[in-house]
């Protein structure tokens, strides 16, 4: 990392075009992977990468250049290429004073990835394969992946902010693939926190492992989900994707001012059902999309989206703020160093609301109930959106019949949010990597139970 | 110090230190990208980087490191870790490396146009892009981007059993999306290409298919859930391709989880499916001398009129199943160890027009854009996807249709193909001409 002058003058060659916003991220990241698959430990990756971009804004254009230089003369001539990227009316700022920024909230991380012996990572990965096979002998391959990452980040900027900080996180996953007959299903599970080792200590590899093997062994008997449109009930434990992608991308800021999101222009306006409120929170101690700043160096936030039905803001980076006269939201996020930042989200959820899950279910008469959800994808500018569903049941008269398979739900963002008609009272939370520009960063989203009136299902039954 | 003699310190240096087997893989790069919005430059990206994977294989086990940082003590600590965490890892004793090859095939992958091109051009060529895309159609109204990027990369490869080779390539391309609206109806479209030189690409082509598919889907309305059956342009049916490619890889049915295994010889696609896959096709996006272990590039043909004739293989599989490696170890990157993926493949073109294919089919969908394509299970087969796309009646595209699935298994869909046009066309290392297949679920209301 560099010291505060040469930041300075950094930042000072950058802005000599005229530019009137510069900055430098700086960073580090170490990483390691444990993989075993066919019942052995197949890969022990480690890496150190390092790098630096620099940014440049000037009026509504950005210059960005990065190296994995990192001696002050390549610096200086990233910051120059930018330079040059992104010329403007402004003089040259000479006096840049940095100061170090503080962060609003803190996160406490247990057991250090660096001081957890190897040997101790590899046990939780061969206890994770040994109980994942012990649920069923139809269970033909196992696949559990374990990995750390410890990155580094220093960010100055032009306005004489200086931050540095340290992020940890940790990940374990579990895939899981039974065959009978002729038929091969899967069962995945994952768990992810800016934790240290701690996120995997205990008996939760094996918790993890059972479940991802269950619920693989589960859908070989699964009927093919039906296909037309009906009442679908999702389950606290199936994860946020929903969220994410019926409302969560569309309220990203550059999305919405370039009228890409059919969420433009409906600030103050009714988008959602009544019961409904959301939120970006990246403050959350040790999830998966949790950090003290984000990648701009702005201190992490919680963010009411929607509030009773009513959208009440969008997701910031500094550019956007910028645009709208917003306060920033920290929501400005980045791949690596390699990457400009972006809106993103964090840890988006639908807060709980006041009804008992089971009352939910029993409330359907024919419909769909989601246990478990995959990935999903959203057109923002026409809000159509699809999600895959790993794990699902029929509801029959207020019950919860058989397991179904091979189902995609499709639906209209603002229309589903409509027509969310009860919230429950519990939340489960889901981890993924949300892609976006090429960009993948690391998220988390949650939701109560929740019914909604009417979803596409897309089965072949 | 100079990429190939770092290679040879690093193997070197691994030797010493009591590494069996070492392989260095070198990558460097430089890109450009420009996005352009409305007329104006909205960003502008330069970069360069470096990387050094470092593979040793110790009595069978096999360990991995990488660093972007190549000064001494850095790539001293990689091959040191990279030998610790094989002490940790299972013995396999079909761990090895390559073997120098006799020949390595001439492909023409690098163009120095891209390198000298000046900057003010390509932001041009994003404009130009942009442009065509608006000239197409008045209803044509905001861009979401244009953008031109280019890469030119050089990789080297070192292993202790003599492999050493070295190469370079560059590749360009744009892309643009647009929103088109009419009524209150808003709808979006898309152009992509990505070429081996930079004369090829063709701005006003890309810009005319986004305005195209925008204008296409306005008015877009749901149908009801039915079996009928359906058509794909190539660029959705290479998205198609993509789900499938996985149960091609040996390591995949050595493993139990591909839906190939054990079909070798039999009919997994319908009579007239030939695929291929060329790591030195002329023109390929993804063409190179060697693959990501050394071993030369060459055409494998994995399905010959609809059987299965082999699996895709790099080293370590083709040892495995005593045959020998297909040239099919990918590594993009430098961060990880190469495993098994496809490089340029298609599915060979029939004599059908596009018409032709449509002429007989009372009622079907025509799918242009699919939404949720990675949800697909590779494993399993099974996909269930969001699509839009045009109604066809009567041999013809009529009416724009939106907010519907499809959903089937992978295998039955390429065992469903009916009819296979004579458009074969590339996006990125996919190739596909326009296919008909038979009916298959549409769920709507």
């Amino acid at each position: 990392m560099l010291g505060k002058r040469e930041l300075e003058e950094i930042l000072a060659i950058a802005l000599q075009g005229g530019g009137d916003y510069a900055d430098i991220f700086l960073e580090e990241k170490i990483s390691n992977l444990i993989s075993c698959e066919a019942d052995r430990i197949e890969r022990i990756n480690s890496g150190r990468e390092a790098g630096a971009g620099v940014r440049v804004l000037a009026g509504n254009s950005t210059a960005y250049a990065y190296t994995n230089d990192l001696s002050l003369p390549a610096l200086k001539e990233a910051a120059y290429v930018a330079s040059k990227a992104a010329t403007g009316q402004e003089k040259g700022v000479t006096n840049i004073d940095l100061r170090k920024g503080k962060p609003l909230v803190d996160f406490e991380i247990i057991r250090r990835p660096e001081i957890v012996p190897v040997e101790e990572k590899v046990e939780v990965v061969i206890r994770g394969n040994r109980a994942a096979r012990a649920v069923d002998r139809r269970i033909v391959q196992v696949i559990v992946g374990y990995s750390d990452i410890r990155q580094r980040i220093q960010l100055a900027n032009s306005k004489g902010d200086l931050i540095e900080d340290e992020r940890i996180r940790t990940r374990f996953i579990v895939h899981v693939v039974a065959a009978e007959g002729g038929i091969i299903q899967t069962g995945y599970e994952a768990l992810g926190g800016l934790a240290g080792f701690e996120l995997v200590e205990g008996d939760k590899p094996e918790l993890l492992a059972q479940r991802a093997a269950k619920q693989a062994v589960q859908m070989l008997t699964a009927k093919p989900a039906p296909s037309g449109r009906m009442p679908v009930v999702m389950a606290a434990e199936a994860g946020g994707t929903m969220i994410h992608e019926a409302c969560g991308h569309g309220l990203e800021a550059d999305l919405a001012q370039k009228e890409l999101s059919v969420y433009t222009g409906k600030l103050g306006g009714r988008v959602a059902a009544e019961i409904v409120t959301v939120i970006d929170d990246g403050t959350i101690p040790n999830k998966y999309g949790s950090f003290r700043f984000d990648d701009e160096g702005t201190p992490s936030q919680r963010n009411i989206l929607i509030e009773n039905g009513i959208l009440r803001s969008y997701m910031y980076d500094r550019l956007t703020a910028g645009k709208d006269g917003h306060h920033l939201t920290g929501n400005g996020r980045r791949q690596s160093f390699a990457h400009r930042p972006i809106p993103r989200m964090t840890n988006t959820y639908i807060a709980p609301g006041q009804t008992e899950p089971e009352e939910i279910i029993a409330r359907v008469q024919n419909g769909l109930l989601v246990k478990k959800m995959g990935g999903g994808q959203v057109n923002t500018t026409t809000g159509d959106f699809v999600f895959d569903v790993s794990e699902a049941y029929l509801i029959e008269k207020g019950k919860i019949t058989v397991p179904i398979r091979g189902a995609t739900l499709t639906g209209n963002g603002p229309e589903a949010l409509r027509e969310i008609e009860l919230v429950g009272n519990d939340l489960g939370f889901g981890i993924g990597t949300c892609g976006k520009d090429g960009q993948g960063v690391p998220v988390s989203d949650a939701q109560p139970t929740i019914l909604i009136k009417q979803l596409i299902v897309g089965g072949t039954g | 110090m100079k990429e190939r003699e770092l290679a040879h310190w690093v193997v070197a240096r691994g030797q010493e230190q009591g590494a069996g087997l070492i392989e260095a893989f070198l990558l460097k790069h430089k890109s450009f990208s420009v996005q352009v919005r409305h007329g104006k430059v909205e960003s502008i990206k330069q970069a360069q980087e470096v990387g050094l994977g470092i593979r040793v294989i110790v009595e069978g086990r096999m360990g991995f490191a990488y660093t972007s940082q190549l000064g001494t003590a850095p790539v001293k600590e990689a091959v040191s870790q990279a030998i610790s965490n094989a002490n940790k890892t299972a013995e396999d004793e079909f761990n090895i490396l390559p073997e120098p090859a006799n020949q390595i095939p001439k492909v023409d992958i690098y163009d120095p146009a891209i390198e000298k091109t000046p900057v003010e051009d390509k932001i041009e060529l994003a404009m130009a892009l942009e442009e065509a895309a608006f000239n197409y159609d008045r209803r044509v109204v905001r861009s979401e981007q244009a953008a031109y990027e280019d890469t030119v990369y050089e990789v080297t490869i070192v292993n202790s059993c003599g492999v050493d080779v070295s190469y370079r390539g560059s590749f360009c391309g744009g892309y643009v999306s647009v929103v088109a609206q009419e009524n209150g109806d808003t709808q979006t479209g898309s152009g992509m290409d990505y070429v081996l030189n930079f004369s090829a690409l063709k701005p006003e082509v890309i810009g005319k298919e986004a305005g195209e598919e925008a204008v296409a889907m306005l008015g877009a309305r749901k149908v009801t859930s039915q079996r009928v059956p359906i058509v794909m342009p190539p660029r959705v049916a290479t998205q198609f391709l993509g789900v499938l490619v996985p149960a091609l890889s040996a390591e995949a049915v050595q493993k139990g989880r591909s839906l190939l295994a054990g079909k070798l010889g039999d009919m997994v696609a319908a009579r007239d499916v030939t695929l291929i896959d060329d790591g030195a096709l002329p023109g390929g996006i993804n063409s190179s001398p060697v693959d990501g272990e050394g071993v030369p590039a060459g055409k494998t043909v994995l399905i010959k009129e609809g059987v299965l004739q082999t699996y895709l293989h790099n080293t370590y599989s083709a040892a495995k199943d005593g045959t020998k490696s297909t040239g099919n170890a990918s590594r993009p990157f430098y961060r990880g160890t190469p495993e098994i993926g496809p490089s340029n493949l298609f599915l060979e073109p029939g004599r059908t027009s596009k018409e032709d294919l449509l002429q007989d089919i009372s009622q079907g969908f025509y799918i242009t854009e699919v939404l949720g394509m990675h949800t697909a299970n590779p494993i399993s087969g099974d996909f269930s996807v969001g699509a839009t796309g045009l109604w066809i009646e009567k041999g013809k595209l009529t009416y724009p249709v939106r907010g519907v699935a499809v959903a089937e298994n992978i295998l039955e869909l390429f065992r469903g193909i009916e009819a296979i046009g004579n458009d074969l066309r590339f996006y990125l290392g996919y190739g596909s001409p326009t296919l008909r297949f038979k009916p298959i679920p549409v769920s709507g209301e």
